[in-house]
């Protein structure tokens, strides 16, 4: 396994450097208000697949560090979630800039409680308690079980704010009533970079997600218990 | 004929005469300094003339491939500076 992973970094960083070359350089269809901004559907989309993924691992060990106790399944736990987090922090701020041009295009908004967005926030801030949680809890079992409980309810709550809640109701964000999101409508060459960007950042995602464990075992070999 | 490029060839903000106040609300106070600027007019060549094709959209893929190579140069950093830890981390170990 551990001589195989710089053949495996090498490959995402290949992957992903193909991925970037070609969002910018593949034609796309020129539509009016998106214009190139029609990109950013391989930036800013996959980092909110990637935030899922990365939530998903996290609860996944959270889950298991609560059946059967384990540091090691917490610190995994653990990690997934910081680093979904930056991805999600990511997703929010790319989101931003790309609704300031289109759609408060000639206004100053920059933020205007659009329900997609909004929820979104909200799921990041469930997740940012997470955290302070964590901090929050000297003893590392006692660590482990609480907040992997809480974890088990941050997950539970994103699929609704992230997918559920943002269809149900009026929205400038794709996905709404009205107003398909990534669907038969997108045009198939965009499709030819997005799932590549997409795995590319999810395989970035388990590369910072590695570094992370890692540096949590050697931690722990010499005493430090966070 | 070779173009004579003027040390500063751009008004400062402070020359900005009064006919620049009269362009229209279409462009923004910023263009209005800039807006009666004479360009060099010597044709882009080489590198130049590449980065600025498709809106200049290649000047920010120039950008974003080198913030990438940024990230990809820390990580391998970070890579590297781990497995150091790993093996100290073990040799000490075995030691005691």
């Amino acid at each position: 396994m551990k001589n195989r992973y710089p053949i495996i970094r090498t490959l995402i960083i290949l992957w992903m450097s193909v991925v970037i070359v070609g969002a910018f350089l593949m034609d796309i269809p020129r539509m009016s208000i998106l214009e190139h901004t029609a990109r950013n559907l391989y930036f800013h989309v996959p980092m909110w697949f990637t935030m899922m993924a990365g939530m998903t691992v996290s609860v996944v060990y959270a889950v298991r560090n609560l059946l059967q106790p384990n540091l090691d399944f917490d610190g995994r736990s653990a990690a997934a979630a910081r680093v979904a987090m930056l991805f999600g922090l990511l997703g929010l701020i790319t989101g931003i800039i790309w609704a300031k041009v289109t759609w408060y295009q000639g206004t100053n908004v920059w933020w205007n409680f659009d329900p997609r967005q909004t929820f979104a926030a909200v799921c990041l801030l469930i997740y940012g308690a997470y955290f302070m949680l964590r901090r929050q809890l000297e003893d590392p079992e006692q660590r482990g079980r609480i907040s992997a409980v809480y974890n088990v309810f941050a997950f539970t709550t994103m699929p609704f704010l992230l997918y559920v809640l943002p269809r149900q109701v009026q929205s400038l964000h794709p996905g709404a009533d009205g107003n398909p999101a990534f669907s038969d409508i997108t045009d198939p060459r965009m499709r030819l970079i997005f799932y590549p960007a997409v795995i590319g950042f999810i395989a970035i995602f388990w590369l910072l997600y590695n570094q992370r464990v890692r540096l949590q075992r050697v931690g722990r070999r010499v005493g430090q218990d966070r | 004929m070779r173009h004579e490029i003027p040390l500063i060839w751009h008004p400062v903000p402070q020359d900005a005469t009064a006919d620049s106040q009269a362009v229209s609300d279409a462009q923004t106070a910023y263009d209005s300094v800039w807006a009666d600027t004479s360009m060099p007019v010597q044709q882009s060549t080489g590198l130049e003339a590449q980065l600025l094709k498709e809106d200049k959209l290649y000047a920010v893929l120039a950008v974003v491939l080198i913030i990438w190579l940024g990230i990809v140069f820390f990580l391998l950093r970070t890579d590297r500076r781990i497995d150091r830890l790993e093996r100290r981390v073990d040799t000490q170990n075995s030691d005691s």
